[in-house]
């Protein structure tokens, strides 16, 4: 078998080579700051390549490397003096890893400009890739910085789906991004439990005096939701157009067809599924679920009365 | 390990250097290395040597030895190993790694392979990161976004159906990726998903197509679903005061904004899906009141009434 340490150990080998020789004279110290090498393993790889070169493998054929005077000094070794292409993997990484920062607007200048010149040799035309990420909420800096300082955070948080608003002290553990929004995992006073919070439902946040002490292990920042004892369910059917609420709700799947599929939706407040249904229209109906169907009622005609239309 | 990687430079450097197709016999003949007693055992060498140079990326090709295409050998050509230079500085090489570094494709940060290609970077402190995740499968991305940068037909099936599409370009929006492109044969432009692909391959030789002049990836794909579609509308919304907040931070830059004394808010929206617009507005339950065109209020009650 052969490692993916052997691949690493070569592919840093073919990039180190190219550069040595377009900086002829380069101090052992920069080559290594540059390639992540240790002294050590930098002089090991130059004796390898050392013994490396072409067919008849005398002293004529093997490529020069060695150490000289705190100089890296490689000769004789033409065929590596061009870098390696990256692969679609490493170009989309840099890419959108470049682009996804400069959206967030807190890029220096030379990202931008290290962006384009990338772009230029990677695809064939500008205007191929295009990477944004939500802008930062403003919050974000409060709650980093809380979580490092370890210091209890007052926030006033909304939840949409079930209208209500609560103010609650956190002990904020991470802040963290993912599918599009901002999120930070805390322990929650008010629930006296571990919660996870959008950080664009905050409305406002105040750093209090008082600390905590942070868990020794944080628990993985992720955006889960486990039923609880006391949720509301509810059996829908969905329409072949509504089936990506699967993807983004905490739903389980009892039935599947071309026709559509059924599955039971758990919330904690009835108002979440109401909310749903109401959006999803002709797409979705409600097979089962008294208390969703009261709520989804009771909401749709609380909004047709502000359009003045009575409903039956 | 050592030898291991002795006998692959040692391969490389004389396919780099051969300027013809050489043949396997050739290369257990020739290379420093090849000394396996039996046919199986070089057999099974080289095939995890060539597995090991693909998987760096290495455009390894096999190709006839003559005009009567008798005998295939190996090629690496030394214009398609090369990575062309984009002359970058040391500070946008720092900049392009703090950068990667601060994102994640599918879960995972990037390694530093890419950097050292491009000439290396310090490998110190990373400073803070922006944490954000980029989603998706790594693997799954990485092949929609080479057969965009090699123009190549991509294959994939979608919610069932099989699809042919010539890639234009590849977006993030929302936490999400989507790719652009013409259904080949019918040069409709389409969006697609990408984490809703399944099976998806480059086919076929690159180059495959041109893409319409002036194209860019980042026009096509709106910001917010509303503002992706056919329809041509403009609808002025009312939110409330307690929802006023909410909706500001959910609105582009393409809408018009007016406070009153309360707190409220008047916003003019342009709409280019109305049907996802509605979807939007019912998330502010009674908050939000839909004043005008009334054709978008006409269409909003009958969604509301419709529901049984």
């Amino acid at each position: 078998m052969t490692s993916p340490r052997t691949a690493h150990r070569l592919s840093r080998i073919l990039a180190m080579l190219p550069w040595v020789i377009a900086n002829p004279g380069a101090a052992v110290d920069e080559v290594c700051s540059r390639f992540g090498y240790t002294r050590a393993e930098l002089v090991q790889d130059l004796n390898l390549v050392f013994v490396c070169g072409l067919p008849g493998y005398g002293p004529g054929d093997l490529m020069d490397a060695y150490v000289d005077d705190d100089e890296v000094v490689i000769d004789m070794a033409d065929y590596f003096s061009e870098p390696l292409r990256l692969t679609a993997s490493e170009g989309l990484a840099l890419l959108a890893g470049g682009m996804a920062v400069m959206s967030s607007g807190t890029a220096p200048d030379a990202l931008g400009s290290a962006v384009g010149k990338l772009q230029a040799v990677v695809l064939p035309e500008p205007g191929s890739i295009d990477v944004e990420v939500p802008a930062v909420p403003a919050l974000v800096g409060t709650l980093k910085e809380a979580a490092a300082a370890g210091s209890v955070v007052r926030i006033t948080y909304t939840s949409i789906a079930a209208e209500r608003t609560t103010e609650r002290d956190i002990e904020p553990w991470t802040v963290f991004s993912t599918l599009g929004n901002w999120y930070v995992s805390a322990h929650c006073r008010l629930a006296d439990a571990e919660r996870v919070f959008r950080i664009d439902r905050i409305r406002s946040a105040e750093t209090t005096s008082e600390t905590f002490q942070p868990p020794g292990e944080t628990p993985r920042a992720e955006v889960g939701y486990t039923p609880g004892v006391d949720d509301v369910r509810a059996l829908i059917r969905l329409k072949p157009g509504a089936h990506w609420v699967t993807e983004y709700y905490p739903t389980e799947i009892l039935d599947e067809g071309p026709e559509g599929t059924t599955i039971e939706f758990h919330a904690a407040d009835p108002l979440v599924a109401a909310r749903l249904l109401l959006r999803l229209g002709s797409e979705a109906e409600l097979v089962d679920g008294d208390e969703v169907e009261e709520a989804r009622n009771r909401l749709r005609d609380r909004i047709l009365s502000r359009y003045g239309v009575t409903t039956p | 390990m050592q030898r291991v990687i002795e006998r692959l430079l040692n391969l490389l450097a004389f396919l780099l250097t051969a300027e013809r197709p050489v043949t396997a016999g050739e290369i257990r003949r020739t290379v420093a290395g090849y000394d396996q007693d039996s046919d199986e055992a070089f057999r099974r060498t080289f095939e995890r040597d060539k597995d090991v140079l693909r998987q760096l990326g290495i455009p390894i090709r096999l190709q006839h030895t003559d005009a009567w295409e008798v005998e295939q050998g190996y090629v690496v050509s030394p214009s398609e190993y090369a990575l062309p230079d984009p002359g970058l500085s040391d500070e946008e090489r720092a900049a392009l790694w703090l950068a990667a570094q601060a994102v994640r494709l599918g879960g995972q940060a990037p390694g530093p392979g890419a950097i050292f290609k491009l000439g290396g970077a310090p490998m110190t402190g990373a400073g803070e990161p922006l944490a954000a995740d980029l989603g998706d499968d790594a693997d799954r991305l990485a092949e929609v976004f080479g057969a965009v940068s090699e123009r190549r037909e991509l294959q994939f099936a979608y919610r069932g159906t099989k699809r042919r599409l010539y890639p234009y370009g590849l977006a993030h929006r929302m936490g999400h990726w989507y790719v652009v492109g013409a259904l080949v044969g019918a040069g409709e432009v389409r969006v697609f998903r990408v984490d809703r692909m399944n099976e998806a391959t480059a086919v076929g030789d690159a180059g495959a197509f041109r893409r319409p002049q002036g194209f860019s990836v980042a026009e096509t794909i709106p910001d917010v679903p509303w503002e992706a579609g056919e329809d041509e509308a403009e609808a002025v919304v009312r939110f409330d005061p307690d929802v006023a907040w909410w909706a500001r931070r959910q609105l582009t830059a393409r809408a018009r904004v007016s406070v009153d004394g309360e707190g409220g808010l008047e916003a003019t929206i342009p709409v280019s899906s109305v049907d996802a617009f509605i979807g939007w507005i019912i998330g502010f339950g009674d908050g939000a009141e839909i004043v005008s065109p009334p054709e978008v209020r006409r269409r909003f009650v009958e969604h509301l009434t419709g529901i049984r």
